[in-house]
């Protein structure tokens, strides 16, 4: 007890109002090990942690850091004593280099406030080599992966010299292949001594991971326990109260009429980079497609012609039997609902109120909202609306005219689905709809997938999460290089053939190198 | 609400009492110079009107620097649009001659399409040309400057004049003066109430606010981005040249003068920004402005403080509302949280030990 390494006693975060954030949470962290936090969204997970790294103030409880009292009013504190922290959004600089954006805040400064890259340059150099990070640092950050990125906010904080790494949800935004890569980099940094504190809803990853598990709930933490013979089943219950189902229970597949159809579809990006080429396919009213692929291979640009977002340049959009290819996003939004992928800048406006965030699209096509007169919005009837919203998706909130920003991540992700659902259309495009969600709410949103899906909707999935797209796809079509190059069976494929596909190893329908050889 | 206006208030009294510690340190009796800021601008039936006066055209640019600014349109081409609605104004107040009943209604209508117009250009060219509307509408001031001066020092000059300025336009077009109290006022309370509704009730204004705090979320939620915007540029011209148009309506001069859009729209802009956009704060902080601006004149005479004086209480109240806007809520917020603390301690006293963490 006398010489903890971090010590946190009797925790309490009130966040103003009234929102009891953390209530009176001790947790005790080992010198050299990789300690897991798990709970359902708005469990006070991030929270802790700010409030343990200087970027949130407590309002109750002390920290102990190396057996002395610590208390950061900064993260640079924070940082200074050792501890880093890696944000579930990232902090980088786009257009600087991966090298830039290291040193940003701790520039070797000459005589007269010059910047010596001398010394500096050949350190981050040595770091990369050591922790074998396989970066280019002279890369810009715009033009490299978000696996990248996150390994250039790791670099940051062994650049600066930290012995404890929390890191909130790194995994959310990976392939599973650069989510694996993560892995291996996280063993071998805490094989040198490193402390690794691991935030995730994945539970797998947890226990493949972690050398002792904390579980939190409303604020509150729940057990602390050893990572050994424990199971995944047991771990869910624990977080949520109540039995989780993994893989969820669906009927085949009853098939109708076609509600989705893309033909031909070309888009060439404004640098002349061919990022769609010749992408055909359709979705049935009662079926759910679910596309794979490495992100970056055209299911952004695909998702963004769906939308209306971009125009292709040839080749032509369907939606419930009408030809949309000419029309604008609000046309289209009237035939399907869109969950976009990042909730932060697309799915939602920040700093508007949670109730004038539930109500976009819905402004234009729901008159539930409508006031009399059918310019205005009731402003009675929107937040009856919002209510229910809140209360069919469990979303959970301080109250309807807080701003959005003031919900915990993957509250905001169900008020975003929730929005989308209660469009109520024939055709629903998903991309990493589940993404951030804790077990309890993605086994919500899954059954709600496939409820509409039995009730004779067409869902389109865009995933990285492999397993979601097994267990609720009843086709898979996998996307490499602008293309879709399989379209495979869940029951009758792997997740290894898949990734061949992926990686562009296997090539179903042609040969994509000879034929860019010929279009040369 | 609660959460703006509060805020708002403490910003005016901090000021206040900033400018009551800087009277004194200049030498002069500040609570009188203070009674007589308030008497020459609210106590009386004449002040009161005049402060109403004053207000007019604030409540309008201000209003106009709102929508603009709230929906992500820099609109910074107040002056040249309440130029060009004042001229509007004045050259069919002198060319057309009917009763005051289509006279008014139609006077008001050629401010507001003026103005409208003035911002379209920029909006056009922006659509067009992609040209950021920030210095079109800049560089729209010289010309509505120069154009206008050049109307009134040739071919609209009053020639029994001798300064630049054009005739009076026929008394049809004229806002009636009640008793002292400028009907242009009412004008501006009405223009007041129609903007507020929709910046805050209606399906357009819903896309403007969503537009201004985030583009990229109203556009994937299917608003028309390059429509919302249009529409929020000329209605944010069509206020400036509003304000314009009611100079040359209201008041006793009704002519176009040199100089007649003196500050009323940068004071306009500056009010928006204070007030964060939102429209109940722009019209508060108009009425605020124009009671020290009116007020500052009577303090001049009565105790001889520099009616300059009226800028710094101004600047005082922009610089401190605006600095503090975020730290006087996170303030205000953690004595809320503080309080609950208090509350939350006494239950747990009361339930004894009723902790819950075990370890496993
Ligand atoms: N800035 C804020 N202002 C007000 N309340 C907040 C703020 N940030 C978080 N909260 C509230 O604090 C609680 C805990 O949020 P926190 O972000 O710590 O949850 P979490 O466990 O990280 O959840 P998730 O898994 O969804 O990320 C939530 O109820 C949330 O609404
Ligand atoms: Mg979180």
């Amino acid at each position: 007890m006398q010489d903890q390494f971090i010590k946190m006693d009797s925790i309490t975060k009130i966040y103003p109002p009234d929102t009891l954030a953390l209530d009176k949470v001790d947790l005790e962290i080992q010198e050299g090990e990789i300690h897991s936090i798990i709970g359902e969204n708005g469990a006070g997970k991030s929270t802790l942690m700010k409030v343990f790294y200087g970027m949130a103030p407590p309002s109750g409880g002390e920290i102990h850091f190396r057996g002395r009292k610590a208390k950061f009013a900064t993260p640079r504190e924070a940082v200074a004593s050792g501890i880093g922290m890696v944000h579930q959004e990232f902090m980088l600089i786009p257009s600087y280099t991966v090298y830039e954006n290291v040193i940003l805040g701790a520039e070797p400064a000459g005589r007269f406030g010059t910047l010596r890259h001398a010394d500096t340059k050949p350190k981050v150099e040595e770091l990369v080599d050591t922790y074998g990070l396989n970066i280019d640092i002279n890369s810009r950050i715009g033009d490299i992966s978000v696996g990248a990125q996150q390994k250039v906010e790791i670099l940051k904080l062994l650049y600066r010299d930290v012995d404890v790494l929390i890191m909130d949800e790194p995994t959310a935004a990976l392939t599973p292949q650069e989510a694996g890569e993560l892995f291996a980099r996280l063993r071998g940094l805490n094989k040198v001594g490193k402390t690794i504190i691991f935030i995730s809803h994945k539970l797998d990853e947890v226990l493949e991971l972690s050398d002792r598990i904390t579980v939190m709930r409303k604020g509150r933490r729940v057990v602390t326990v050893d990572n050994r013979g424990l199971d995944k089943a047991e771990l869910a219950r624990a977080m949520v109260g109540r039995d989780v189902v993994f893989s969820i229970e669906k009927a085949p597949a009853s098939l109708g009429e076609i509600v989705f159809e893309a033909r031909g579809l070309r888009y060439v990006d404004e640098n002349g980079v061919i990022r769609l080429e010749g992408v055909s396919f359709d979705v049935r009213r009662g079926e759910i497609v679910g596309i794979a692929g490495v992100e970056g291979n055209g299911q952004y640009e695909l998702v963004q012609l769906v939308t209306g977002l971009l125009s292709a340049q040839s080749g032509r959009v369907f939606i419930g039997g009408h030809d949309v290819t000419g029309e604008d996003v609000m046309a289209r939004r009237k035939l399907m609902c869109y969950v976009p992928q990042d909730r932060k800048v697309s799915g939602s406006a920040q700093n508007m109120s949670l109730v004038d965030n539930a109500i976009m699209t819905h402004h234009r096509l729901n008159p539930e909202i409508e006031d009399r007169c059918e310019a205005l919005l009731s402003s009675g009837r929107c937040r009856a609306f919002t209510s229910r919203l809140v209360e069919d998706f469990g979303v959970l909130v301080p109250e309807l005219d807080a701003p959005i920003s003031s919900l915990s991540g993957g509250n905001q992700q169900k008020v975003v689905v929730g929005r989308e659902f209660m469009l109520d259309t024939d055709f629903i495009l998903l991309d990493q709809p589940t993404r951030g969600l804790d077990v309890g709410s993605i086994e919500y949103v899954q059954e709600e997938v496939v409820r509409r899906r039995d009730a004779g909707a067409g869902c389109l999935l865009i995933s990285a999460d492999l397993d979601e797209l097994f267990s609720l796809s009843d086709r898979i079509l996998v996307m490499s290089r602008g293309r879709v190059v399989a379209e495979l069976r869940p029951e009758a494929t792997t997740r290894e053939e898949i990734g061949e596909y992926m990686l562009g190893a296997k090539d179903a329908q042609e040969d994509w190198r000879a034929r860019e050889e010929v279009g040369k | 609400m609660k959460k703006q206006v509060l805020p708002a208030l403490i910003g005016i009294v901090v000021a206040l009492l900033a400018g009551l510690l800087i009277l004194w340190a200049q030498g002069y009796p500040p609570l009188e110079s203070y009674a007589a800021l308030f008497s020459y601008s609210l106590f009386s039936k004449f002040a009161f009107f005049s402060t109403l006066d004053k207000a007019t055209p604030l409540i309008l640019t201000g209003l106009s620097a709102a929508v603009g600014f709230g929906s992500n349109c820099v609109n910074l081409g107040q002056p040249g649009q309440f130029l060009i609605g004042a001229m509007a104004v004045t050259a069919f107040g002198i060319a057309v001659d009917l009763p005051a009943g289509l006279m008014i209604p139609l006077s008001i209508l050629v401010a507001l399409v003026a103005g409208a117009c003035w911002s379209g250009i920029a909006a056009g060219l922006r659509r067009r040309f992609k040209m950021d509307e920030f210095i079109t509408t800049l560089m729209l001031n010289f010309i509505a400057d120069y154009f206008t001066l050049y109307l009134i020092s040739g071919p609209m000059l009053d020639k029994r004049m001798y300064s630049p300025l054009t005739p009076m336009t026929n008394p049809g077009a004229w806002l009636p003066i009640w008793n002292g109290f400028g009907s242009a006022f009412l004008v501006a309370v009405a223009a007041f109430a129609v903007v507020s509704v929709l910046w805050n009730r209606s399906k357009i204004g819903y896309e403007w606010r969503a537009m201004g705090q985030n583009p990229i979320f109203s556009r994937t939620g299917g608003c028309r981005n390059d429509a919302a915007y249009v529409w929020a540029m000329l209605l944010s011209g069509a206020l400036a040249g509003l304000a314009g148009g009611l100079m040359i309506m209201g008041g006793m001069q009704h002519r176009f003068v040199k100089g007649i859009g003196a500050n009323y729209a940068w004071d306009g802009v500056m009010i928006a920004i204070v007030a964060n956009n939102n429209m109940i704060a722009t019209g508060l902080y108009a009425l605020f402005f124009s009671v020290i601006q009116t007020g500052s004149m009577g303090m001049e005479l009565e105790t001889s403080v520099p009616s300059e004086f009226s800028l710094v209480l101004q600047a005082i109240v922009v610089l401190f509302v605006v600095a503090s806007r975020e730290s006087t809520r996170v303030l205000i917020n953690n004595i809320t949280a503080e309080l609950r603390m208090r509350r939350a301690r006494g239950r747990d006293k009361g339930m004894g030990d009723g902790r819950h963490a075990s370890n496993g």
